[in-house]
């Protein structure tokens, strides 16, 4: 069969593509470690209801598990690997933010606060 | 919608058209809360048979993350519930 596929783009990433390893046990179980309730939220004795089935086995077959099942279990693994992508990506973009704010930052404070008082910040 | 740089397009390889229509179908039904800043597209490809092209594209990768991940946990309840009920 062929795998889920999937092509990120954007104005700093020209293209990164995300694909299936069959032999990653990642892509091989239909529970995502990006998805449902957090490792805390469960510690605490929440009970997770939406938790996805296990994979079927196929009828004929019981060591094979369903094209659908399958599929449903490439996709998870898919996108956690897409979900742990974009949060770095988020991380990226948050600490160029940061770094944008700090000289405006400066300025405003320079205007509130006169430049002796900066001065004097800056010496520690 | 031009300022929607950020992107990713998904394949999801059905076992037949049949099934990635329906897919496409109930996907297509469920409205866009901020336009403006997240839009997907989800089609069956002529190219590639039974397989469901799901097409994002978001301001930023905040918005394209929450999207997508929701988008693709629909799809997966989608398939097992294939899986289930609908035995080929």
């Amino acid at each position: 069969m062929s795998s889920p596929y999937a092509v990120y783009s954007s104005p700093q990433i020209p293209q990164k593509t995300f694909e299936v390893d069959p032999q990653n046990p990642r892509y091989q179980t239909t529970n995502g470690k990006t998805t449902g309730p957090s490792d805390y939220v469960l510690n605490a004795g929440q009970i997770d209801r939406d938790k996805p089935s296990d994979p079927k086995m196929d009828p004929s077959n019981s060591e094979v598990p369903t094209y659908l099942s399958k599929l449903r279990m490439e996709l998870t693994g898919v996108q956690d690997d897409i979900n742990e992508f974009l949060t770095k990506q988020m991380e990226v973009a948050k600490n160029k933010r940061v770094k944008v704010d700090t000289p405006k930052q400066k300025a405003k404070e320079l205007n509130e606060f006169g430049e002796e008082e900066i001065e004097e910040d800056e010496a520690y | 919608m031009s300022n929607l740089h950020h992107t990713l397009e998904v394949k999801i390889p059905f076992k037949d058209n049949r099934l990635a229509t329906t897919a496409q179908k109930v996907m297509a039904t469920d409205p866009i809360i901020r336009p403006e800043s997240f839009q997907v597209e989800y089609m069956v490809s002529e190219d590639d048979n039974g397989t469901l092209l799901a097409k994002f594209s978001a301001e930023d990768d905040r918005s394209l993350r929450v999207g997508v991940s929701s988008s693709l946990s629909s799809i997966l309840t989608i398939i097992e519930t294939m899986d289930e009920l609908d035995s080929v």
